[in-house]
């Protein structure tokens, strides 16, 4: 490719990135994701900023062989992986299918179906070089066909609720709805070309989502759970939704690595966190899914190990711009937006909301997680100001219903939130709304909160929750400028031209009052000792051949 | 007595028939469908993808029709997609479409798909009340003979020391509801906030083997509750009894009182009691739904919840048949031997 360099097959960029790194400007995770992703191996990647690969190995231990585990985890009922919602449908058949790319928990990406990839200098040209000596349990060899035929299932937007056509926009004929003739070719058995009609960066991190799983050539559009035909080590033995679901160790299957454990189990125990730890006291599991607010310190004082990882997950509370309230459209008015971000102090929201647990974020839904983040004034809360503002725009009577789900952090961050514009002089009722009609009418709320989940590059949150008419824009945010700079963004592979865009992003951002973005959360699990590679994912991805237990 | 059990399977089904139909009208209702849409398809799916997926899935028909098809009296549901794929409301799993029935609906014994399991209603319901007779049996054999105890004890002598303190028991324990002292269970017995730690707080291992260790604290939660109900009634027929002329007549006989209470008093006493019991079982079928959930047994009760709160209309309307035939069965049980115990009732 032009772009790597014939001795050592280093992207360009990678090095300048490396640069940047020793120079302090970007951390080590920053770094690793963004070297990664043009195609250079964690190792490489590691050696490019002097680190020795030991440390690029010490995120996972090699866990002796044998052994069963029990997880707990909501299984759900499987539907087709591109309509995938929840983390939990991929994990829970982690050990039967497998993704092209995986992202780190330092932030790397790194091959799995794939052993390498090359990008070109503008990021128009994909080359993916498919892992050899791959096969399907089902006896088939892996090759370039089935990797053409998943990306032509990904780009595929007339299925509904294929979240993969919006990650893969770059690839997709905008008139058909289909994958471009062209965009996937077959290089050869081994290999296979993307080619993109405008540069796009984010290919790669789209997909390592875990909608994104590889299914079988002739069976994309299928439900796994109809046939566990896949690449990976374990079989399915038994899938009761709301149940629980076992993976065995497939004796029939050559997998092209090592797997360690025997059997996993996946043990369904609803949505209350005081019911997972009834089940670890008693011994019926060995590791969590997700430990939330108070549960954090409660598993920690039950003996249990924990582990952490700052990500870009976060709580959004916006109001619909375009949203009607009794005739009229309150939150059309750029003064009232304002004013309510600047009724709030983000930190207590942190605080009373998520217990602390993350980092105050700024209103902006780009963080210092991301490589690309510009570095703004910190946002400073006025409510005299806000309270000025909504007076200029006759509002200040105006009563705001401010909705939320009912769980326990989003509640209570929104609860908080309504709490502090009280203090301010405005008024608020709240309504809380169950979870299982919550997602209806998400988008169309007129003030509410929303968790969004972490993705490596803020260019793709951007993308996917504020550009014009998106599935997912739930503010009904329409900006000119913001659509063509964040264009713009999105076609720079270097991240330091690319922050100039995002400095005018995130200003746009502030000054519209798009949202009152609080905080970031870190998330928590707990493992009982002896639970080798059991840490959080920042994706919340559980990859089963990585565990084990220790002897 | 014949026509007796005939008028009554005849209530039955009519009953059935209205619940159903009023289940079905609930989750057929344009929300319900939206949300059902949602959950099968993509939780943040567009209104337009919500529209087409019901319309693929069978969900755009009036609802009458719907109804007609799930009761069987009307055929089946297919539609042609564009490239020749045949689907329809009978068309799963195995059954091609070649080979599918015109109808199939309960009448044909196909009680349909569950949308949230992905599996046969039919088998569902099979393992989860497999699940729940046994929380049930053991419910009953620890409920039963302790409440009949405690109520004959406080009822042999009224207003005696050991009847107010067992009558005190009984009236604390009914009047904490399950919710409340499973949690106090949990806390008490088996968490390391108070140390004990003798039981499991989680019954979900009992699924697969009842152990004394992780039934005991589930048993125990449903059992205290009915226990004191239906030990209040038998002391209140154990002391009505127990004031009878003909129990004076004994005593003054000189026969003793161990065997007045045994022989004479406890037979006549147990009258009401059988009645009671007998409507235990619908009680418990719908009490489960908290200590299930509490506990984490996937029985019944947890299939009820997961089924109302994912709007499975299928697994809905067959918890519904099951639930009427349970509350009817066990009344037409309880009718019956009511002859038995008591020959002054004769059957219309």
């Amino acid at each position: 490719m032009s772009s790597t360099n014939p001795g050592t097959g280093i992207h360009h960029a990678a090095r300048m990135f490396a640069t940047e790194h020793l120079a302090g400007q970007m951390s080590r995770r920053e770094f690793l994701s963004r070297a990664t992703a043009l195609g250079v191996t964690s190792a490489a990647a590691y050696g490019l900023i002097g680190a020795t690969p030991v440390q690029a190995q010490s995120e996972r231990v090699v866990p002796p062989m044998g052994g069963t585990l029990r997880i707990e985890m909501q299984v759900l009922a499987q539907k087709d992986p591109r309509t995938y919602d929840f983390t939990q449908l991929y994990n829970a058949l982690s050990g039967v299918l497998e993704p092209l790319v995986e992202v780190r928990r330092d932030g790397s990406f790194a091959g799995l179906l794939l052993e390498s990839w090359e990008v070109n200098d503008d990021a128009t040209e994909y080359v993916l070089n498919l892992r050899p000596n791959v096969a399907w349990n089902n006896g088939d060899a892996f090759t370039a066909e089935d990797v053409v035929a998943n990306f032509a299932g990904w780009c595929d937007s007339s299925v509904e609720g294929n979240s993969m056509a919006s990650r893969l926009a770059a690839l997709t004929d905008e008139t058909t709805g289909k994958i471009r003739d062209g965009a996937a070719t077959i290089v050869d058995p081994l290999t296979v070309k993307l080619t993109l009609l405008t540069s796009d960066i984010t290919i790669i991190p789209s997909i390592t989502e875990y909608p994104a799983v590889v299914q079988h050539r002739d069976l994309i559009g299928t439900v796994p759970s109809d046939h566990f035909v896949g690449t990976g080590a374990y079989r399915m033995a038994e899938y009761v939704v709301g149940v629980g679901a076992v993976l065995e160790k497939n004796p029939d299957h050559p997998y092209w690595r090592d797997a360690y454990l025997d059997r996993i189990e996946f043990v369904d125990l609803g949505t209350d966190p005081a019911a997972v730890v009834a089940a670890a006291e008693a011994e019926d599991i060995d590791m969590n899914y997700d430990s939330v607010g108070e549960f954090v310190e409660i598993f920690t004082a039950i003996g249990w190990e924990p582990s952490e990882i700052a990500t870009s997950s976060t709580v959004v509370i916006r109001t619909n711009q375009e949203a009607e309230v009794d005739g009229v459209k309150p939150y059309a008015d750029v003064r009232v937006r304002r004013a309510l971000a600047l009724a709030v102090d983000n930190s207590v929201l942190l605080e009373l909301g998520y217990a602390g647990l993350g980092i105050v974020a700024n209103n902006q839904h780009v963080g210092p997680m991301h490589p690309e983040h510009a570095e703004l004034p910190p946002f400073e809360p006025n409510p005299e100001e806000a309270r000025r503002l909504l007076e200029e725009a006759g509002m200040l009577d105006y009563e705001h219903e401010l909705i939320s789900i009912d769980d326990d952090y989003r509640r209570n961050t929104t609860d908080a939130m309504a709490a502090q514009l009280r203090d301010a002089g405005i008024k608020v009722t709240r309504k809380i709304i169950p979870g299982t009609t919550f997602w209806n009418d998400w988008t169309k709320y007129p003030f509410s909160s929303t968790n969004w989940n972490g993705r490596p590059l803020a260019v793709q949150l951007l993308a996917l929750a504020y550009r014009t008419g998106e599935a997912w824009n739930e503010t009904a945010f329409s900006n000119a400028e913001f659509d063509e700079t964040l264009a713009k963004a999105m076609a720079i592979a270097d991240h330091d031209k690319r922050r100039e865009h995002m400095r005018r992003l995130q200003e746009i951002m502030i000054e519209e009052g798009v949202v009152v973005q609080p905080y970031w959360r870190s998330l928590y699990r707990h493992v009982r000792p002896g639970v080798l590679n059991g840490e959080r994912h920042q994706g919340d991805i559980v990859n089963v051949h990585y565990l084990g237990l220790a002897e | 007595m014949a026509f007796f059990i005939l008028r009554r399977v005849g209530v039955m089904l009519l009953t059935s028939l209205c619940l159903t139909f009023i289940v079905f009208f609930l989750t057929n209702l344009e929300p319900n469908l939206e949300k059902l849409a949602k959950t099968q398809g993509n939780a943040r799916m567009t209104d337009a993808e919500v529209t087409s997926w019901l319309d693929r899935n069978g969900y755009a028909q009036p609802m009458v029709l719907r109804y007609g098809e799930w009761l069987g009296v009307l055929p089946g549901w297919t539609r042609e997609a564009e490239d020749g794929t045949v689907t329809g409301r009978c068309i799963h799993g195995t059954v091609t479409a070649e080979t599918a029935p015109r109808f199939c609906g309960i009448l044909q014994l196909d009680f349909g798909q569950s949308t949230v399991f992905r599996e046969e209603v039919s088998s569902i319901i099979g393992t989860r009340l497999g699940l729940t007779g046994i929380l049930m049996f053991w419910v009953m054999v620890v409920m039963v003979p302790s409440a009949l105890i405690i109520g004959v004890l406080a009822g042999m002598r009224e207003g005696s020391r050991t009847d107010r303190a067992l009558s005190t028991f009984s009236i604390a324990t009914t009047a904490t509801p399950e919710y409340v002292s499973g949690v106090i269970f949990i806390t008490v017995f088996a968490s390391s906030a108070v140390g004990l730690k003798w039981f499991k707080g989680s019954a979900a291992s009992a699924m697969d083997g009842v152990t004394f260790e992780n039934f005991t604290l589930p048993v125990l939660t449903m059992a205290l509750y009915g226990m004191g109900y239906i030990a209040r009634m038998t002391r209140a027929s154990m002391a009505e009894v127990m004031t009878a002329q003909y129990i004076r007549t004994a005593r003054l006989k000189g026969v003793s009182f161990p065997n007045i209470v045994v022989k004479h008093a406890l037979r006549n006493a147990l009258i009401a009691p059988f009645t009671v019991i007998m409507l235990q079982f619908p009680w418990l079928l719908t009490g489960v739904v908290i200590v299930e959930t509490l506990f984490n047994y996937k029985g019944f009760g947890w299939t009820l919840v997961q089924a109302a709160s994912n709007n499975d209309i299928e697994l809905l309307l067959s918890c519904s048949v099951v639930a009427v035939f349970v509350v009817l069965v066990t009344q037409l049980i309880s009718d019956i031997g009511y002859v038995y115990l008591n020959p002054r009732i004769r059957m219309a």
